[in-house]
């Protein structure tokens, strides 16, 4: 059973249609990849999703019924505009927030000051919010959404702006989430990271889903059918390739037949005595698809 | 989580957030200081000019008829009223009468064998005025007043001591105590009742009637302080939230409803706090009304006090919630400012027609008024307060509960209008995208 269902989602700004029917699920545990560029109906969709905004036709679907405001205590938000009560200390608006999420206070406080630690800004709990450099409110901001331990989270580019070594960090914090059995729906433009970290993608055009699907299947159905070897000695006609170039002594890029998959090659090179010293399937990085998912719609006129 | 409780979280964040900001600090002690610092530069020369009148003045008298057969200087205070004049003063319950002369003691009287004596006397300043009894004065009544400015010895203390003395001289073994203690204070008190016009007779003092007033006019003032007060934090609080982009934040774990909800009682208790902290301080620092109405026998209107907690509780809610509803339409704080007023005024319209209520409190104009929400609370409260025997249960409760009624409805509509406030950016929605949000909302 999904643990998030969008069924036919729409909604317009005015005239400006922002999401059209969209519709996927989102598994217990993993972590989902929001991908699309900037004003594809991510924002909107995760707005929906939290009751911040409602749709104009179709439904959200949470632990396996029509979403109600209750189950917002079991989802927690990090939004893409976000802020911190700048006149406050760190620790009063880490409480407010989690207290908000349905914990006491007490508990709250004493997960602020926990996940601060985590976070590496045990120093901060007593500061003030402008006092603190853009990238500690950033963390700050993460630390507040996910003490709450949700079941789900949904986080809009939680690690733009932050440092090679937080994003690690930020990187760590959703592992651990993983494996705690905990899910999270991940927006981001950083293809490198949306094929480091998550399970599933989906990817939103002009409103519309273009690609959802595994990472790694995703990868391949965009992917040409290319593989990569290093033989010994010469190579010999394959039937399963459709094509092959040599790029440099026993380097080759093989491209296969239509219906043959790359372990077919693999197999029949083997079985003509071929002598492999690497083989490997050549998957389009998560970057290219979504320039070419978006470059081939953009052409297309708007419906 | 229930709502309650996320409204309840809501509340207690804002109220403890409001009452630790520095403004708030400010304002609330700093306006009893002001105000005592206020009254202690206008109270200054009033105390140095009691001051200076509390030390004897001394007068002259030239009385060759030998009507108040003075043989030494004299006072006409307590301790020159006879002693059978000032027990019966005293045991008809006389006090304040003697309490009068005793206050007259500060006027003292120095006989003249001549007026050229005095006026010598004048002259050297060792007093401040004379008088001269004519010989025909018993036949006529005429006193002649000298003094360097005729004004001084036309005023109350030098005039008034005088008289007290020639009364006190004139009647001493004349007549008897009693007669004597009457006809110094032919009227010693007033008790004045008024009859309603059911034929009742109510507590008609003077007192009575000014507590009467001043209930129902200090609820009023007092929700318009809370209402306009509150009303200032909200929307300094909602423009910060949007300025500060947590919005987004708060609406994931609350609805507007709660938020709202939540926002209004939060720092609706914290303006109340203020409210009840400048009471307690007035009261405290002795200058208040309690210390007043505790010496006094007054009619104090009951109906109208227990009214008065669950009606401005209601009036609160229905007006809080238009004005953060309708303030949160605002791109900025001054245009928030702006869109609220139109209730800040519509709050103080019962203050305004406060003339006309209280002439005829049960007449068709309060008894429509009853009926209106932005008016109900503050006419129940003057109406209870000025003759609670002829309002009717059914008009108090009926109203009450049309003020609930009323108070829903605005929370709701101001949620609609707050959760569009909250989540437009830039410029003012139209109208017309206001109406088809709230549609959706």
């Amino acid at each position: 059973m999904p643990i998030v269902a969008f069924e036919s989602l729409s909604k317009s700004y005015g005239q400006t249609p922002a999401l059209r029917g969209v519709s996927f699920d989102v598994e217990p545990g993993e972590i989902f990849g929001l991908l699309g560029p900037n004003g594809a109906g991510k924002s909107t969709l995760m707005r929906i999703l939290m009751d911040i905004i409602r749709p104009d036709e179709g439904r959200v679907l949470t632990f396996g019924h029509p979403r109600t405001r209750d189950d917002l205590d079991r989802l927690g938000y990090l939004p893409e505009e976000r802020g911190l009560y700048t006149k406050l200390t760190v620790i009063d608006v880490m409480t407010y927030f989690g207290a908000l999420k349905g914990l006491t206070r007490a508990d709250a406080r004493r997960r602020a000051v926990e996940w601060l630690e985590k976070i590496e800004l045990p120093q901060v709990v007593s500061w003030r919010i402008d006092r603190l450099s853009k990238g500690m409110s950033q963390k700050v901001q993460i630390a507040a959404t996910l003490m709450s331990e949700p079941e789900v989270c949904i986080m809009d580019e939680p690690t733009t702006g932050l440092d090679p070594v937080n994003v690690r960090l930020v990187q760590d914090l959703l592992i651990e989430r993983r494996k705690a059995g905990r899910t999270t729906v991940l927006s981001t433009h950083q293809m490198g990271h949306a094929e480091a970290l998550c399970d599933r993608v989906a990817l939103i055009h002009r409103g519309r889903l273009m690609v959802y699907g595994r990472v790694d299947d995703v990868r391949r159905q965009h992917s040409r059918p290319e593989v990569r070897v290093r033989v010994q000695g010469d190579l010999p006609a394959i039937p399963e390739t459709a094509g092959a170039v040599q790029t440099s002594g026993g380097a080759w890029r093989l491209t296969t037949q239509a219906k043959s998959e790359p372990a077919d090659l693999l197999r029949s090179l083997v079985v003509a005595g071929v002598h492999v010293h690497s083989f490997e399937p050549m998957l389009a990085p998560m970057e290219d698809i979504f320039l070419n998912v978006v470059t081939e719609a953009e052409r297309e006129p708007l419906a | 989580m229930s709502r309650w409780r996320r409204t309840k979280t809501v509340a207690t964040f804002e109220f403890l957030t409001t009452v630790k900001r520095r403004g708030y600090l400010i304002t609330t002690f700093g306006m009893p200081l002001f105000i005592a610092i206020y009254a202690a530069i206008l109270g200054l020369p009033a105390y140095f000019m009691t001051k200076q009148a509390s030390k004897p003045s001394i007068y002259g008298v030239v009385d060759p008829g030998g009507v108040l057969r003075l043989e030494a200087e004299a006072t006409a205070g307590a301790d020159q009223v006879p002693e059978e004049l000032r027990r019966a003063l005293e045991t008809s319950g006389q006090q304040a009468t003697v309490a009068r002369m005793i206050g007259s003691a500060r006027s003292r009287f120095r006989p003249y064998a001549t007026e050229s004596e005095a006026r010598a006397a004048l002259v050297a300043q060792a007093i401040k005025g004379y008088f001269v009894l004519p010989s025909d004065y018993l036949q006529k009544g005429g006193v002649d007043a000298y003094g360097p400015d005729a004004g001084r010895l036309s005023n109350d203390e030098g005039r008034g001591a005088f008289e007290d003395l020639l009364r006190q001289h004139l009647l001493a073994g004349r007549v008897d105590g009693t007669t004597a203690a009457r006809m110094l204070a032919p009227v010693s008190g007033m008790h004045r009742f008024a009859v309603t016009p059911k034929g009742e007779v109510v507590d008609g003092g003077g007192a009575s009637t000014v507590v009467r007033i001043v209930v129902p006019v200090a609820f009023m003032i007092l929700f318009l302080l809370s209402v306009l007060m509150t009303s200032g934090f909200l929307l300094q609080g909602t423009a910060t939230e949007k300025e500060n982009k947590v919005v987004d934040v708060l609406l994931a774990s609350a609805n507007p409803d709660e938020v709202l909800a939540g926002k209004l009682v939060g720092l609706g208790a914290a303006g109340l706090l203020q409210v009840v902290l400048w009471l307690s301080l007035l009261t405290v620092g002795g200058i208040g009304i309690l210390p007043m109405l505790l010496t006094m026998h007054v009619e104090v209107p009951w109906t109208a006090i227990l009214l008065a907690l669950p009606l401005f509780i209601a009036s609160f809610l229905f007006f809080g919630s238009l004005m953060m509803g309708s303030g949160s339409l605002g791109s900025n704080m001054r245009e928030a400012q702006q869109l609220a007023m139109v209730w800040s005024l519509t709050a103080a319209l019962p203050l305004m027609m406060m003339g006309p209520l209280i002439q005829d409190p049960h007449g068709v104009v309060a008894r429509v008024l009853t009926w209106v929400p932005i008016t109900s609370a503050a006419v129940i409260m003057l109406r209870a307060s000025m003759d609670a025997a002829s309002l009717a249960w059914w008009e108090a409760a009926g109203a009450f509960v049309m003020l609930v009624v009323w108070s829903w409805l605005a929370i709701r509509i101001g949620a609609r209008l707050f959760r569009i406030g909250l989540l437009s950016s830039g410029a003012r929605p139209s109208l017309k995208e206001v109406l088809r949000q709230a549609r959706l909302s």
